[in-house]
């Protein structure tokens, strides 16, 4: 082999190496079905309490959808290689979804939730610190702006009425659960057909 | 005139380097998912794979999930130390023909 021809083969074994570790690299997991599910289950929280079991509609449903979203991890089609990005994500809503569980609970069964916009101040604000992390974890800026739509429920529910804190509540489940969600598993379906296709 | 390195033949085959990057990126992969990355046979990748096993450079389990049998292989720290060691090689052979 000529020199010309031997530095292209190492140039090429370079460049295999660059395209493969971004691919092992790339973001694995399915997240958007989590983030309709847990849409559908704030909503279904909501209006159970709404009807008038309030203490024990958002306990029963979070840990119903807890169990669905485990369910849903352990099925093979979701079962993709871990890497410590997606486990970043997941510690960070896993994190997020144990601290809101036992504040609200305990907050609930010590009677210290009598105005229902500081659990809507509180919730908001605290999904909103979970998708500004990850966002800047993916450094992904779509996700930071259903960050700042549940910011700005959060500051809605400390300073105007409770009727405009529900709408705002119910407003950030719809564009940053129910609507980012169906984008993220439009993203991910067009991903999984590329990989398809390259395989 | 410095003595340029050698590289290390048992990474230096196309899939095995293919391989090697890949599982550095991940924590751990399964058979299939590699075979979907690299567009290998199964026969050619499952050869491959022995090789980087007998040398210590990925590590290899074997599980049942839902009574389907499953392949998963990492990385080992022999395997991260020897693709360092062929990305520097790499790098001053480059270096040496530029």
């Amino acid at each position: 082999m000529n020199a010309d021809a031997e530095e292209m083969d190492l140039r090429e074994r370079l460049d295999l190496m660059q395209k493969m570790i971004a691919e092992g690299r790339r973001k694995q997991e399915s997240w958007g079905w989590t983030f309709v599910l847990w849409g559908i289950a704030y909503y279904a929280a909501f209006f159970w309490a709404w009807l008038g079991n309030f203490v024990y509609a958002w306990p029963i449903t979070m840990i119903a959808a807890g169990i669905l979203t485990s369910i849903g991890f352990a099925r093979p089609r979701h079962r993709s290689p871990e890497t410590t990005m997606g486990r970043a994500i997941a510690s960070i809503w896993i994190a997020s979804g144990v601290s809101m569980f036992i504040l609200f609970d305990a907050m609930g069964f010590g009677l210290h939730l009598s105005d229902a916009r500081v659990f809507f101040a509180a919730a908001s604000a605290m999904i909103g610190l979970a998708n500004a992390a990850c966002s800047l974890t993916l450094r992904w800026k779509a996700e930071f702006l259903c960050a700042i739509v549940w910011w700005a429920a959060a500051v809605i529910a400390c300073f105007c009425s409770q009727v405009t804190a529900v709408a705002a509540f119910l407003t950030a489940i719809f564009l940053c659960q129910i609507v980012f969600g169906a984008y993220m598993m439009v993203l991910e379906s067009r991903q999984r057909r590329q990989v398809a296709r390259h395989a | 005139m410095p003595e340029l390195p050698e590289l290390n033949p048992v990474i230096h085959g196309k899939l095995r380097l293919a391989l090697l990057s890949l599982l550095a990126g991940v924590e751990e992969a399964e058979f299939t998912w590699l075979r979907a990355k690299t567009g290998s046979t199964d026969g050619n990748l499952g050869a491959q794979l022995m090789k980087l096993e007998e040398s210590g450079y990925v590590a290899v389990e074997k599980k049942f999930v839902q009574r389907k049998p499953q392949t998963i292989y990492r990385m080992t720290d022999a395997g991260r130390e020897a693709l360092q060691e062929y990305v520097q090689a790499l790098k001053q052979l480059l270096g040496a023909a530029i």
